[in-house]
């Protein structure tokens, strides 16, 4: 029987805490409850992040998730007219099949990464200073061309979402 | 077998059910989209743990992640988009209301 | 030991801060007035309104403190004054204070009432937008300190501060750290007039006096980043760096608080668009200017 590192115990432990989290967001009937499950569910995936020494990845992503969710937030109670929590309405539906699709989903993964041969375990980490400066050099150089890609997809895409949202002109105004 | 990689794919793996479940169960836009965040936040799970237990020195790996991270936020810019567009022309986003999308 | 050293100067701090509000507000100096006022809030009944919702009415206050004091741990006070020297300490501090936001939208939401969920909500709005003019100036500095470690920034500052360096950086980063501590003129979200006290108007006693002091821990904690990123933090001449540090802190925290009485507040309208339309075009401007100057002048 191996001793589990402290670093085994502070991945797993974060894990749990985001699986937690991720089934509280489908288990509560407050909106804006469930938008902060899914914020700290982010938030300890961030923590497993850093405890998987991407230390700039996680700090990234505790950052990002927090406006994220927040603004996730309004959206939920602007959309959805939240009663405090109150509410009794069930919204979900053919909620079998989706759990069904969900368990089989999370076996299949869990089998695949049983069973595979992931090879043999890289040696030690690169310090953090140094993995900012690679992760900077990679962006601008090798990744260049895929990253400006990817950044101009992703503009047009924000664009159209802004157009799509953004009131229409009323005509024939007097 | 390399029982270090397990909590992290494990978790991912379950984050990723989790999320399925939500995308197909919610009926409303928003709670799905909820869904949708939980599926890439597996993926970026394993992403990591990939990176640092078999390739710690390749930095595309933690590209690879910040790409997901910023796919993450758009894909709620433009979710949202459509949310907007979609209560502005019938004044909901219930899913169930959304029959007309049907094949 | 240092951990323990720091928190007791953020303790003095926040009562420095006290000091100085309170006579921005009316003038005379009044030593003993935060120190009274804070045991009396502690002597009070602490209300819990109706039908709250009570996890996160609970949580708000220390969040807004946690945040705070988190913010503090990557800011270097003299050469060895820090409490860790994170690789990533820039950005750090920007997820730090991040959660400002969200416990100000608990605070808002926790306590079923309406004035304090609209000053919640207005927080949100004018959070995400002065986040982008907290994150934006800082990447000009991190990019001529050609580091994230704040130690690294400090030092190199050394031949010229960066208040001189970018000096369109530093305004548009002092502006969005007034914004962030909701001081007036950007106080939407407490605004008294209008809102009876916005997120604080449902919290009372103990909880009161801990949102109050994670404010004030706040203001302390964005005065020393601005000293930190822009005025050279610990450098000067003469004076030990222990005093420079403390100087320009306390200097940074009265002219925050010196601003707000003197102007009115904005409205949330105004000051969304003068954040988007005028203050992100000039962030990026200011970046665009900096790389400028980092390349032939580095």
């Amino acid at each position: 029987m191996a001793m589990i590192s402290a670093q085994t115990f502070f991945i797993s432990f974060f894990g749990l805490a985001a699986v937690w989290f991720g089934i509280v967001v489908f288990r509560t009937h407050s909106m804006m409850r469930s938008a902060l499950a899914l914020l700290f569910s982010q938030t300890a995936i961030g923590a497993m992040f850093i405890g998987m020494q991407a230390e700039f990845l996680g700090v990234l992503q505790i950052m990002m998730m927090a406006t994220e969710m927040s603004i996730m937030a309004i959206f939920m109670v602007m959309f959805m007219m939240d009663p405090g929590g109150l509410g009794k309405m069930d919204m979900t539906h053919q909620k079998r099949r989706s759990v069904i699709t969900g368990l089989v989903a999370f076996l299949a993964i869990v089998a695949v990464a049983l069973f595979t041969n992931w090879g043999t375990l890289a040696g030690s980490v690169p310090d953090s200073a140094q993995q900012i400066e690679d992760l900077g050099l990679e962006l601008m150089g090798r990744s260049m061309l895929i990253f400006e890609t990817a950044g101009l997809t992703l503009l047009t895409a924000m664009i159209a979402a802004t157009a799509v949202a953004v009131e229409p002109l009323k005509r024939n105004r007097n | 077998m390399t029982p270090e990689l397990f909590p992290a794919l494990i978790t991912g793996a379950a984050l990723f059910g989790i999320g399925i479940y939500g995308a197909l169960s919610q009926t409303n836009l928003v709670m799905l989209l909820m869904g949708v965040e939980l599926i890439l936040a597996g993926a970026m799970v394993n992403l990591v743990a990939f990176w640092h237990y078999l390739h710690p020195d390749t930095p595309a790996g933690q590209m690879f992640v910040l790409i997901v991270m910023t796919v993450m936020a758009v894909e709620m810019a433009v979710g949202f988009g459509v949310a907007i567009a979609r209560f502005r022309a019938i004044g909901s986003v219930e899913m169930e209301e959304a029959a007309e999308l049907k094949g | 030991m240092t951990t323990a050293l720091i928190l007791l100067l953020l303790a003095v701090g926040a009562y420095l801060v006290a000091v100085i509000e309170a006579w921005t507000m009316n003038g005379r100096w009044q030593l003993a007035a935060p120190i009274t006022a804070g045991i009396a809030l502690l002597g009070r009944e602490s209300i819990v309104p109706r039908k709250p919702d009570r996890v996160f009415f609970e949580v708000a206050p220390v969040l807004l403190l946690i945040s705070a004091l988190l913010a503090a741990t990557v800011l270097p006070l003299t050469p060895g004054l820090i409490i860790t020297d994170l690789a990533t300490g820039v950005l750090f501090i920007n997820a730090a204070l991040v959660y400002v936001l969200v416990a100000l939208l608990m605070a808002g939401w926790g306590p079923n009432g309406a004035y304090a969920m609209i000053g919640g909500w207005r927080f949100l709005g004018q959070l995400i937008a002065y986040a982008m003019l907290i994150v934006m100036p800082v990447t000009a500095v991190a990019m001529r300190a050609e580091s994230l470690l704040t130690t690294q920034i400090v030092t190199s500052q050394a031949d010229l501060w960066n208040i001189l360096y970018q000096p369109l950086g530093f305004v548009l980063f002092f502006v969005a750290a007034m914004a962030l501590a909701f001081l007036p003129p950007f106080d939407l979200t407490t605004a008294t007039s209008e809102l009876a006290g916005g997120v604080e108007a449902e919290y009372s006693g103990v909880r009161l006096a801990v949102f109050r002091l994670g404010r004030l821990v706040l203001v302390i904690t964005l005065a020393a980043t601005i000293v930190v990123f822009y005025l050279g933090g610990w450098q000067g001449p003469w004076l030990p760096p222990w005093a420079w540090s403390a100087i320009k802190i306390l200097a940074v925290t009265a002219l925050m608080l010196l601003a707000g009485p003197a102007l009115p507040r904005v409205r949330e309208a105004d000051l969304l668009s003068l954040c988007w339309k005028l203050g992100i075009p000039l962030a990026l401007l200011n970046i665009f200017v900096v790389g400028l100057q980092v390349l032939v002048w580095p």
